[in-house]
């Protein structure tokens, strides 16, 4: 047997190496692709724009009534460019969530081509949710109800991401995974073990979610949303708001991508995820949670919390993640530079992680931090490096993306920069 | 890396446990009709519940409270599983194990009463207590709270096929190298909502009996329950391949899924625990295991059970395993009479496999494929 300093292999790798019966190394798992939808923007060019101008994409909130609700405003992808892209009259149709999947896969596919994935794992939170709304409210009311058997068949969250394959004639079993907002996290990271353990070649991976005014109203009736700006890890942060979008990435083996050509935009390359029990909707005050998800990541990317440059937190703008979060990345990370750009663009939720790991990726190839809007006053419970308000240029190599949930999931993977 | 079977727990419309609900699906018995109705309109359909005691020496835990009946079952399955599989392979360590939690529907009760409240009163008037659970992932939370998992955890949303993508994942999880077992659970709670819109979207039939491979179909009922499953590198049955099979776009386009399924899947000596259920799959699997597998034992719990969506296809699974185990498969009953398929003419069989055959409804296919 092969010692660990022979390959390079930290215990759990070389442990995956022996299961495998010593046959296959950890294979380097790279980003080939990636497509981008957000209050961002539409797109890897907006997306950058967007996140080096500060821009807050907040808005009050257009496509439900929010009067009776404590928060009027979140992050919203434009409907009318998303109308722009509908394929004929059965675009119409399609849920809000299948378009803005079909935008990512545009883009992806766009990049490459030639991907052709055996697995898709998405992650989300509520699939078609409002065409259920629709679905009730008719009921409810004893309306016409003539348009229910479409709004039934588009409401599964399996459907966005089944039509978008469909559009792009691939056929891939699919794995929706929904771990409530560390749903996209969970995705990437799931897809990344596979490719990473030789079973799989290549998986397209991400997450999705459209606003809904179910869950809108869900958060506002916990308090968990805010009336003002989102104000991650601020001493006066008084909540989050929500937002939407989606982002896809195509993973593949390294060995392959490079033997067929294909562009490496970054590598993943450590995964963790962990389970709080401590409550189904507040992390444990300690921070265990987050902190095991971290150092899982960590140790499968085989890195020390020195190797880190940036930490994308997951920073919800809410009393209790907040505090757990960035008790668990002090203690961990000292003064790694951090942002939350959920402050800039919402909480998408399922898409959240996704999206997420799509500014990293824009931040290693730009050698940029994203910042942390609306931070006035830095909260001295924690003692975080947090890039407030505004980008600024950096060089870093290893960034790590943060996703917690409800009902204590937790997610982290870290990504680097593939060095030429 | 061998994966096998080595703990089961089954909540169903015919008891709780594998040994009680087996022996009742071998002398015959199906699921009594129960009326499901709703204020919101004035029809009526049925559906096959879970008896209230079947879940009555639930321990209690804090997690359970407030909980809904999804995951009330699925903690019931989760603990049976367990325990049988200590006193199959010993003790085992929660700390390396993994959950997957397949799902379809989810928390439906308490997500119809959550938005019900928002659409009578209005926002303001939204429960706080009830959003948290409509979460997909809540039974799975509650679950690993009762367990004490603090690994990975993951809840996977699917149609009917949603069992099978879970097994999948879990055998990822095991080479992955980074586990040493991992629960897959599945489950589902029934409500008139759900059955309005199955109804609507013209798959549910108004009283049982689930009568299979009719043409045109009759449709099918509802039901709910769990089923979860321990998977480790020890068991009882073996889980000798699985194929996540892939999507069809049109009803019409299932057959050709299913037949590549069990072609892949095919092996002598093997049996089909079927997903029909008395809609289009019927035809789909017919058309497939007269091309594939024209001579195998077909049989389907769903007459009996009816249809648990994303709780089935680990139903499914635990017949098979039980099947295999006991040299035995119920007969089939309400099946027309001239039908190119072979079914169990009495209880014994030979079988040493048996392939799951898993259709959804909403556009997904998978297969696996047991062993002992």
């Amino acid at each position: 047997m092969e010692s660990n300093q022979n390959r390079g292999l930290n215990d759990t790798e070389m442990r995956r190496f022996n299961d495998l019966g010593g046959k296959t190394a950890p294979a380097r798992v790279a980003v080939v692709a990636a497509g981008v939808v957000s209050p961002l923007g539409f797109g890897w060019d907006e997306t950058l724009a967007t996140l080096r101008a500060n821009k807050d994409c907040v808005s009050p909130v257009t496509r439900f009534d929010v009067e009776k609700c404590r928060c009027k405003t979140a992050g919203q992808v434009s409907d009318e460019r998303l109308s722009e892209r509908r394929n004929g009259r059965k675009g119409e149709r399609l849920h809000r969530a299948t378009r803005m999947t079909m935008v990512v896969f545009e883009e992806s596919f766009g990049q490459d081509p030639k991907f052709k994935p055996e697995l898709t794992v998405i992650g989300t939170t509520s699939g078609g949710m409002s065409f259920g709304q629709d679905y009730y409210r008719a009921l409810h009311r004893h309306r016409d109800l003539r348009h229910s058997p479409g709004w039934i068949a588009n409401y599964p969250p399996q459907k966005p991401v089944i039509d978008a394959q469909d559009a792009f004639n691939i056929s891939a079993p699919c794995q929706i995974i929904a771990n409530a907002c560390a749903s996209g996290t969970n995705a990437i990271g799931h897809a990344f073990e596979c490719v990473r353990s030789g079973k799989y070649q290549r998986v397209l991976t991400g997450g999705y979610d459209a606003i809904s005014e179910l869950v809108f109203v869900g958060f506002d009736s916990l308090q968990a949303s805010t009336p003002e700006k989102c104000r991650p890890f601020d001493r006066d942060r008084s909540g989050m708001v929500l937002g939407e979008g989606a982002a896809i990435f195509a993973l593949e083996n390294l060995e392959s991508a490079r033997a067929r050509g294909a562009r490496v935009l970054g590598e993943i390359i450590g995964y963790g995820i962990s389970t709080d029990n401590h409550h189904l909707t507040q992390p444990d005050p300690s921070g265990s949670g987050p902190r095991r998800a971290m150092e899982q990541a960590l140790q499968s990317g085989n890195r020390s919390a020195g190797d880190v440059n940036y930490i994308n937190a997951h920073g919800t703008a809410t009393t209790f993640n907040d505090a757990a979060e960035g008790k668990a990345i002090a203690e961990l990370f000292g003064g790694v530079p951090m942002s939350s750009t959920k402050s800039m663009m919402g909480h998408s939720l399922g898409a959240a992680g996704a999206i997420e790991a799509v500014v990293c990726l824009l931040a290693l190839q730009a050698q940029f931090l994203p910042p942390n809007i609306n931070f006035r006053n830095p909260d001295h419970g924690l003692h975080l490096n947090i890039i407030p308000n505004e980008s600024r240029e950096a060089k870093i190599d290893t960034v790590l993306s943060n996703s917690f949930g409800f009902g204590g999931a937790n997610a982290s993977i870290l990504i680097q920069k593939l060095a030429a | 890396m061998s994966l096998q079977i080595a703990g089961m727990g089954w909540v169903t419309p015919l008891g709780r446990g594998v040994d009680t609900v087996w022996g009742r699906l071998i002398r015959g018995d199906e699921a009594p009709r129960q009326p499901i109705s709703d204020p919101v309109s004035d029809k009526e359909y049925s559906a096959f519940r879970v008896p209230a005691d079947a879940l009555e020496d639930l321990p209690p835990h804090p997690r359970l409270r407030r909980a809904s009946a999804i995951s009330r079952f699925a903690a019931a399955a989760g603990i049976d599983a367990l325990i049988e599989a200590r006193s199959t392979i010993g003790e085992i360590d929660t700390e390396g194990m993994a959950l997957v939690f397949a799902v379809s529907n989810g928390g439906v009760i308490y997500t119809k009463r959550f938005y019900h409240n928002v659409v009578e009163a209005g926002a303001q008037s939204a429960s706080p207590l009830l959003f948290p659970e409509t979460v997909f992932n809540a039974p799975a939370s509650h679950l690993a709270a009762i367990l004490g998992i603090t690994g990975a955890s993951y809840t996977l949303v699917g149609d009917g096929a949603v069992g099978v993508l879970a097994m999948q994942m879990a055998s990822d999880l095991l080479d992955n190298g980074a586990f040493e077992s991992c629960l897959v659970v599945g489950a589902e709670e029934a409500d008139w909502l759900l059955c309005d819109a199955y109804h609507k979207w013209r798959l549910l039939k108004k009283e049982p009996p689930i009568e299979l491979f009719r043409d045109p179909p009759r449709g099918m009922i509802l039901s709910e329950g769990a089923a979860a499953v321990l998977l480790a590198r020890q068991g009882v049955v073996e889980i000798d391949a699985i194929d996540a099979g892939g999507n069809f776009f049109q009803r019409r386009e299932a057959k050709k899924i299913v037949r590549r399924i069990l072609h892949n899947l095919a092996d002598e000596q093997v049996c089909i625990i079927s997903s029909a259920n008395g809609t289009f799959i019927d035809l789909a699997e017919q058309k497939a295991i007269e091309r594939e597998l024209a001579s195998a034992l077909v049989y389907s719990v769903k007459p009996a059970l009816g249809e648990s969506v994303g709780a089935s296809a680990l139903w499914q699974v635990i017949a098979g395993a039980q099947g295999l185990r006991t040299k035995r498969l119920p007969q089939m009953p309400h099946l027309p009479q001239h039908i190119g398929l072979n079914f169990p003419a009495s209880n014994e069989i030979a079988c040493t496999k048996a392939i799951i055959l898993s259709c959804g409804l909403n556009q997904q296919a998978a297969g696996l494929r047991l062993s002992i």
